[in-house]
């Protein structure tokens, strides 16, 4: 009963964790050397918790891929300084990030309400 | 995980953009300043910036602090102005070889910075305040 509860919060947790490091990286938008980090959610949702049940062999399985915070480095051409963060994907990367965030809160909300519709609240 | 890190970051980089702002304006205000105490004429300065570790998150996310501050020492401009009272014998004046251009560049660059920080602050701002919003309906 609990499993969406669950699924929803590991999605909130990851859009913070991911929005600390695209902070980071547009905080570090002109220091040499530094290189634009990343955090995947594909890998990170297809933790143990959400994977899918499979009952026929052709099934897609769900990865198990990577741990909660699957934070990669991009690799993208460097600018002279041996930077290579570009502000307007990081800032598309926020905006994003935010509105999944949303979509988290929004989702979790709603099933709170479910359920208090369920105990007749 | 500390949801507060994420607003260090970006205070931080509000810091070191600022301090860079100011280098920027001295180094405009100077470009024709003939006396420093140190002697001489005034010397360009350019900021250096470094990645930082944000206490308690050490790993995921870095701020941003001022390293140093360097003083350009690329020779004097030297200027023919016979009546300029530190023109030399031969009528030159040694002026700080700074240019403006370049230093207009550096500061719209730090302004931007500034901004994209001040909208990754009001972001993680929104994030936090919806999630002590959770489950309230």
């Amino acid at each position: 009963m609990s499993d969406g509860f669950e699924i929803l919060e590991g999605l909130i947790r990851q859009a913070v964790i991911r929005n600390g490091v695209v902070a980071s990286n547009i905080a570090n938008v002109d220091t040499p050397n530094y290189k634009a980090k990343d955090v995947h959610f594909g890998n990170a949702l297809d933790d143990a918790f959400i994977q899918l049940k499979t009952t026929h062999a052709q099934h897609l399985k769900g990865g198990n891929s990577g741990g909660s915070e699957d934070v990669t480095i991009e690799t993208t051409e460097p600018w002279a300084d041996k930077n290579n963060v570009e502000l307007d994907v990081e800032v598309e990367k926020m905006t994003e990030n935010a509105l999944l965030f949303q979509a988290g809160v929004t989702l979790f909300s709603t099933k709170v309400k479910l359920y208090k519709n369920a105990l007749g609240r | 995980m500390d949801s507060f890190g994420m607003f260090k970051v970006s205070a931080s980089a509000l810091e070191a953009q600022r301090k860079r702002m100011n280098v920027i304006a001295s180094n405009m205000a100077n470009v024709h300043s003939t006396r420093t105490e140190e002697g001489g004429p005034y010397k360009k300065r350019d900021i250096v910036f470094a990645a930082m570790t944000v206490e308690s998150n050490p790993e995921n996310m870095y701020g941003v602090k001022v390293d140093d501050v360097i003083t350009d020492n690329t020779p004097p401009k030297m200027v023919y102005d016979p009546s300029h009272p530190d023109a030399n014998k031969e009528g030159y004046v040694a002026m700080p070889d700074i240019n403006i251009v370049e230093e207009m560049t550096n500061m719209m660059m730090a302004f931007r910075a500034y901004e994209a920080s001040v909208s990754a602050f009001n972001m993680s701002k929104a994030m936090v305040e919806k999630a002590l919003e959770l489950g309230k309906s």
